[in-house]
């Protein structure tokens, strides 16, 4: 099964500094009422968001892609 | 649903720059509603809160006492291997605001003169014309909720984007305002006590210390100071959940505290963290549109030496402000006439902006033993120069010495 690369935002760690909205080239990622939400049919999955955030709660890690599939729904 | 009332013009986010629009366009006459997508303006604060005296000058800003914590006299900066130049004049003479008080302040003199503002209101689309809300069609409002409630519509000839590094809705209208991480610094900052200062703002340089940025120590008032560093937003010296490699400002910030026990940083306590990406790149190569113009960190008006937007923003705010005053009068915010608002930029605060960038572009090429050399060379009045964008000088005195700097230097003088 091909391994597909998943964005999760630890929302308890996040500074609401919106820095990984303003450098996300898909528009991925937003503020929503008060806190980040990731898109993942957006995603493109470059891991700029990961590189930048300043409070390192951006986790990017391999998943399986029947569980991508899964988390659009 | 849509709102009860049309507006001239409607601007999104309630920062300097929007505010300082709005004063002027409402002191116009002009129906002017300010949306802020916070549930309070100014906070939270994401900001290391200096703002220099002579950048806003000409706008003789009168600002209350409550509104800024502690003057600042001059600056101190400081080479890899400790030696600093300490600095006093009018390049170095400014405020360390209280943020979340200022712009609390500038909204409240908008709304003084006219302006409306709405808090706790995000802008979740453009409304087109033609009833396409994709990328075609004449701009003609805004789709906002309050507090993530029902979507309603307002109506405007004019939306002016002011918000901000996310600039979502410049997005929407068509702007490139995304930040590449090569023309972002990601930040960190602590607010500590006790720091005992003397009123100078403090910069440390060092590709050790902070590759391709600086630690700042900005003083407040009551033995306070923003304890904070910006590095570059493709540096790689943290590991990041999930194990990639990236950028970790904290822990460089706190090796610094660490590494410089005479400033007794480590026996501190902090009041408040904070962090986030601030642009230190190109500003945007268009600002308007037809019925759309960008002001601000939104339109990447920042200074790309420190990372500072507040005074460039509320300059840029003021011509804005002037051109659309004028748009208004005709009855028309076609591109043609908003451009001349860009042209003022070009022709004004971008030259010297540019130059900015590319002193910022120099500077990330010298190493730290050429930074001390420079350091040691240069003296508080050839830095006054350097911030003027007045290169010559300093850049021969450096060369006399250490001539093999002229590959990396070369592009200050020509």
């Amino acid at each position: 099964m091909p391994v597909i690369i998943m964005i999760t935002i630890k929302h308890d760690g996040c500074i609401l500094c919106v820095g990984c909205s303003s450098v996300c080239p898909t528009n991925a990622i937003e503020l929503i009422g008060t806190r980040m939400e990731h898109f993942p049919e957006k995603c493109i999955d470059c891991g700029i968001c990961v590189r930048t955030c300043p409070a390192n709660v951006i986790e990017m890690h391999p998943k399986k892609k029947s569980e991508k599939s899964a988390d659009k729904k | 649903m849509t709102d009860k009332k049309d507006y001239d013009v409607i601007v999104i986010g309630g920062g300097p720059a929007g505010s300082t629009f709005a004063r002027i366009v409402a002191q116009g006459g002009m129906d002017v509603l300010v949306v802020d997508k916070r549930r309070e303006i100014g906070v939270p604060v994401r900001c290391g809160e200096g703002l220099g005296e002579r950048e806003v000058h000409s706008q003789k800003l009168d600002i209350p006492r409550h509104a800024y914590s502690t003057e600042i006299v001059g600056a101190k900066v400081i080479a890899p291997n400790g030696k600093s130049i300490t600095w006093k004049s009018d390049e170095t003479r400014g405020w360390v605001l209280e943020r979340k008080v200022f712009d609390k302040w500038l909204a409240e003199k908008a709304v003084e003169k006219g302006a409306e503002i709405r808090s706790y209101t995000r802008a979740i689309d453009l409304i087109r014309e033609n009833g396409n809300n994709g990328t075609t069609g004449k701009i003609s409002g805004v789709v906002l909720s309050h507090g993530g409630r029902e979507p309603y519509e307002v109506r405007a000839p004019l939306i002016v984007s002011a918000e901000g590094m996310e600039s979502m809705i410049a997005r929407k209208a068509g702007f490139d305002t995304v930040h590449k991480p090569y023309d972002v610094d990601t930040c960190y900052q602590y607010e500590m006590k006790p720091y005992d200062h003397e009123n100078l703002i403090e910069l440390y340089f060092g590709n050790e210390l902070a590759p391709r940025g600086y630690v700042w120590i900005f003083p407040k008032a009551d033995r306070k100071a923003n304890v904070g560093i910006g590095i570059g937003g493709t540096s790689f010296n943290g590991t990041k959940l999930g194990g990639m490699k990236g950028c970790d400002p904290k822990i460089l910030l706190d090796r610094f505290i660490a590494a410089n026990p005479h400033l007794k940083l480590s026996e501190a306590s902090t009041l408040m963290d904070f962090g986030g990406v601030i642009s230190v790149g190109t500003p945007l190569n268009e600002f308007v549109k037809d019925n759309f113009m960008v002001i601000g960190t939104a339109a990447k008006q920042v200074d790309p030496i420190h990372g500072g937007g507040i005074a460039l923003a509320m300059e840029c705010g003021i011509m804005a402000a002037n051109v659309v005053l004028k748009a208004h009068a005709k009855k028309d915010y076609s591109k043609q006439t908003l451009f001349e608002y860009e042209k003022t930029w070009r022709d004004g605060p971008g030259k010297k902006v540019a130059k900015r960038l590319l002193l910022r572009k120099v500077m990330e090429k010298v190493s730290d033993d050429d930074l001390n050399y420079i350091f040691n060379t240069i003296s508080d009045a050839d830095l006054n120069q350097i911030m003027k964008g007045q290169f010559a000088g300093p850049v021969a005195k450096v060369l006399a010495g250490r001539p093999q700097l002229l590959g990396v230097l070369s592009a200050l003088i020509h």
